[in-house]
């Protein structure tokens, strides 16, 4: 299998995950945005959120990046700017989810 | 000599039609909502700060900029979701022929929004 199926294939499998994992996260996050502290901590430190909010943002941030380079691959000319650019692109997806999930496994009321 | 032509023709020299109109969305959400979603993850390491620093991003998220940036985040999404449906069920062979193309793309413009209220009047506990 050549690596533009492998990516074709990733970017499938994650976006049919990420559909449920959005709505899941819209509907709360409309549910709790305007709430207290108090409240917002909360649903962030039971079990399901904790897990659900994590997945989302490992996936996104996955589906995120390979949807991106797809766009630097379109319209980025210089393939030394494109190659920074993804590099760029890969270490912030996979940096921002890890310190999110972190932050939410040491939060706590 | 160097070749100065684009990689991908680009989006001016095409007519408009629904199924230009929802690509190009679909690609313009997708930057919005990890933007966005970068902003919420901001949003959830500043909870390290404390009860009295969040007052400030209380302040905001009730001011009717946070509002609405809620709002639009919302529709960002739902559009997103609907265009990526649409995108899978093209990936299994399916909506291919003119005219399910222009009925599916509708359904994706007309739908986000009335998703964006759905979402919004469950996550209000309206309904």
């Amino acid at each position: 299998m050549i690596n533009a199926t492998k990516k074709w294939i990733f970017l499938k499998v994650s976006s049919a995950i990420l559909i449920p994992l959005m709505i899941w996260f819209i509907i709360n996050l409309v549910s709790i945005y305007e709430k207290d502290y108090i409240d917002i901590v909360s649903f962030f430190s039971t079990q399901p959120s904790k897990f659900l909010t994590s997945l989302l943002m490992i996936v996104a941030f996955f589906y995120s990046s390979l949807s991106i380079s797809e766009i630097f691959e379109d319209y980025i000319h210089d393939k030394k700017i494109k190659k920074m650019a993804n590099k760029v692109l890969y270490i912030l997806s996979i940096i921002i989810p890890l310190i999110t999930i972190m932050v939410l496994f040491n939060l706590n009321i | 000599m160097e070749n100065k032509n684009p990689i991908s023709p680009h989006i001016q020299i095409y007519s408009w039609n629904i199924s230009s109109l929802i690509s190009i969305s679909h690609r313009i959400t997708g930057v919005i909502n990890i933007l966005a979603l970068i902003l919420i993850c901001l949003w959830i390491a500043l909870l390290l700060l404390g009860e009295v620093n969040y007052e400030y991003i209380k302040f905001f998220l009730q001011s009717f900029l946070g509002k609405f940036l809620i709002l639009y985040l919302t529709w960002s999404f739902s559009f997103q979701i609907l265009s990526e449906i649409r995108h899978l069920f093209w990936d299994f062979g399916y909506g291919f022929e003119l005219i399910t193309s222009k009925i599916t793309g509708l359904i994706v413009i007309f739908g986000s929004f009335v998703l964006t209220i759905l979402i919004y009047l469950i996550g209000k506990q309206i309904i």
